[in-house]
């Protein structure tokens, strides 16, 4: 998840250089000419392959790299450029690649005993990858921690201090750790069935990032323990969003996301019952614009793109967008895709995965 | 009701302070008296009798073991052993539905815990025969145990594992009555199932009326993408837990004893009855009548890949260490796979795509 300033195309096609831009489509170069802004996403293509691609802030697709299996989460590093695509849930592989094509790939598997979660994030230096991980015998989330000038060797792993670990970050000093644990069991051998729902833990936690100390953890009140806390990003001033899946009675209205800080409790922002309604119980993404102070909310459920202030949790704008998938920080607001092929301003021939990441 | 939860908080609102819902874009979007025929039907025309009827399978296994143990004789063992099987089949048929009551308390591991990839139930049932602990012949007592102690793969091993001779001879041997306590115990999870889905207030209606105050299901849509979910994953669980756990392909490394049911070469005849299963759920539903008239081929087309992989499971030999060594039986089971595929692509592409969801059940499942 972006962070940043608003990136601009200039930035991309410098560090792309004039290998990448010779090499693309012109219909590809004139989108990525024209754009505010480089997005990537994975999808699926219509002959049930998948990849990931670079997008315009217009929703075009520039260039595809293509992946053994489905993606989930991305990790973008503005320090080196690199872009991680982690695989989806029981996943094994996460790929690392150049948007701009200047080094080649690399293919990171999980160890032994371990499958990927989805979701990863950079150190700010570029230097580390943290990824969110299930030690699966163990019933237990972790972190594990890849050395990125060493080929993205696996140098460590931390405990996640819970099951169900998905979203992850970093804060901006790089010296945090910001988890989200959905609380739900899932084993390999039973796919991606639910193995706890009547049971769940969700928690959302901080780790000292150098040496995985637990700092702060918060599980959710008795009456929100099917409340999955899934997904984060960071506003500004270590603000930290979260969003939540409901597993709970279907004719509930739990509140679907909120903030906290190191050393705060947290805070659940109070949706009004139609976004609540309209959001399905279920957030599958979100993104904070800092610039422009608003947070984005996403539910392929509800097929809803709703958009928060930052600072108050109100609504300030809700949308329908069929089938939503990802959002992410635009040049000006939230960019929304969705599984039927639009992103933005877009329809592409690809079902958009449920995140993206802003390069830049 | 419907609930407002905030944290520390429950609080009910009327069902009139809901605000309007015009703008949701429901992904399946299908007439609501449609969606609680078909509901309807699932759930009285295979859910219901399913549990039914392995509640009734479980209860003649237990009283078949009961009878091997009073008066042990090769007689009573076959019918003991036949008993195993109707009952595993029985469960077979209704194993497909992995949602709802079946997966909570742990009601499924109960009934059988498999995979087990590290032989945790067989290490666990081997020390519980290797001593005499009473607390394990009676079901009430063997129910808190392990859920690895307690299922179809613990009787499994009473009846054919090594030792299972002793079931022959004597009377009320310490093996039978664990025995016959795992079959009681089987039976009291089927007769909760059988209870629940039976009570006329309870999940039933919840299925068949979907609506802003169901527990389960607010739309039409989120109804028949659960009931297509069971489809979806019913097929996957055949091949990928089922077959692929022990036979990958012919140039893969092949596992035959991690096969459920080896022992016992119930192995088959339970995949059959899983795929008899799905292909029940599909016709006495009547999800094709959802469809648009141009989309229904594709429930036809299942049906006749479903029935082909249903005669070739009959086919192949339940020496599961010939199946995988033997290139005649391997090219059975590699069309077993290639068909199992086949079908999962028809329903969660085929069926998925036309009811809604552009890019099909899977990849809308969220995460």
């Amino acid at each position: 998840m972006w962070r940043g300033e608003a990136i601009d195309r200039r930035g991309f096609l410098k560090a792309a250089g004039i290998t990448f831009t010779a090499a693309l489509a012109p219909s590809s170069l004139m989108a990525l000419e024209r754009t505010d802004a480089v997005y990537a996403s994975g999808f699926r293509a219509p002959d049930g392959s998948f990849g990931v691609a670079t997008v315009s802030e217009r929703g075009e697709i520039i260039d595809r790299v293509p992946l053994p299996a489905r993606a989930h989460g991305l990790a973008y590093s503005a320090a080196t450029g690199r872009t991680v695509a982690f695989a989806r849930r029981p996943g094994t592989f996460a790929m690392v690649f150049d948007p701009s094509r200047q080094t080649e790939p690399v293919m990171i598997t999980s160890p032994e005993g371990r499958h990927f979660y989805g979701h990863g994030h950079f150190s700010p230096d570029g230097t580390r990858l943290y990824a969110s991980e299930n030690d699966f015998d163990g019933n237990r989330g972790m972190i594990g921690v890849y050395d990125a000038r060493d080929k993205f060797r696996r140098i460590g792993e931390f405990d996640a201090h819970g099951i169900g670990t998905h979203d992850m970050t970093v804060s901006d000093d790089g010296k945090l750790l910001v988890i989200a644990n959905g609380g739900i069991e899932t084993h390999p051998d039973f796919g991606r069935t639910k193995l706890n729902v009547d049971r769940m833990e969700p928690s959302l936690v901080l780790l000292d990032a150098k040496t995985g100390v637990l700092i702060q953890r918060h599980r959710l009140p008795a009456s929100l323990k099917q409340l999955s806390t899934r997904h984060l990003d960071m506003a500004e001033n270590g603000r930290i969003w979260f969003a939540c899946q409901w597993e709970g009675a279907r004719n509930a209205l739990p509140p679907l996301a909120g903030w906290f800080s190191r050393g705060e409790d947290l805070s659940f922002v109070s949706l009004p019952e139609e976004t609540t309604v309209r959001l399905g119980n279920y957030i599958g993404a979100i993104a904070v614009n800092r610039h422009d102070g608003v947070v984005g909310l996403t539910s392929p459920i509800g097929g809803a793109a709703v958009t928060l202030d930052a600072k108050t949790g109100a609504v300030a704008k809700e949308e329908t967008v069929r089938e939503a998938a990802g959002v992410a920080s635009a040049a000006h607001g939230i960019a929304v895709s969705s599984y039927d092929g639009q992103f933005n301003d877009t329809r592409s021939a690809v079902a958009w995965d449920q995140h993206i990441v802003r390069l830049g | 009701m419907r609930k407002i939860l905030l944290a520390g908080l429950v609080s009910l609102l009327p069902v009139a302070a809901l605000a309007q819902e015009s703008d949701a874009a429901p992904t399946v979007d299908l007439p609501m008296a449609d969606v609680t025929k078909v509901m309807t039907a699932a759930v009285d025309g295979f859910i219901r009798p399913g549990y039914d009827a392995f509640h009734e399978s479980a209860d003649k296994m237990t009283t078949a073991m009961k009878a091997l143990c009073e008066a042990p004789s090769k007689a009573k063992y076959d019918a003991a052993k036949s008993a195993f099987r109707d009952a595993a089949v029985s469960w077979a048929h209704i194993e497909v539905v992995r949602v709802g009551p079946v997966i909570e308390q742990n009601r499924f591991e109960r009934i059988l815990f498999y995979p087990d990839r590290k032989s945790t139930g067989l290490k666990q049932v081997q020390s519980l025969l290797s001593k005499v602990d009473e607390t394990a012949t009676d079901p009430a007592t063997l129910g808190t145990k392990s859920v690895a102690m307690q299922g179809f793969g613990a009787l499994e091993y009473v009846l054919a594992g090594t030792g299972s001779e002793e079931l022959l001879k004597a009377k009320n041997s310490y093996r039978c009555r664990y025995g016959a306590a795992i079959a009681g115990n089987i039976a009291n999870v089927a007769k909760e199932l059988s209870d629940i889905w039976d009570a006329p207030e309870g999940i039933q209606k919840a299925w068949e009326q979907p609506g802003p105050d169901n527990l389960n299901f607010r739309t039409g849509g989120e109804a028949i993408t659960a009931l297509l979910g069971i489809l979806v994953h019913g097929a996957e669980a055949v091949r990928d837990q089922r077959i692929e756990t022990f036979y990958k392909g012919s140039d893969k490394a092949k596992f035959p004893k991690q096969a459920l049911f080896w022992r016992s070469e119930n192995t088959w005849p339970t995949i059959k009855g899983n795929l008899e299963g799905l292909s029940t759920l599909l016709e006495k539903s009547g999800m094709v009548e959802l469809l648009k008239e141009k989309d229904r081929p594709i429930v036809a087309a299942t049906q006749a890949k479903l029935k082909s992989m249903i005669e070739l499971s009959a086919k192949i030999t339940p020496d599961l260490e010939k199946a995988v060594e033997n290139a005649a039986e391997r090219k059975k089971l590699d069309t077993l796979l290639a068909d199992g595929k086949d079908v999962i692509a028809k329903l969660n592409d085929g069926y998925g795509g036309a009811i809604g969801l552009s890019s099909g059940f899977s990849f809308a499942d969220g995460d």
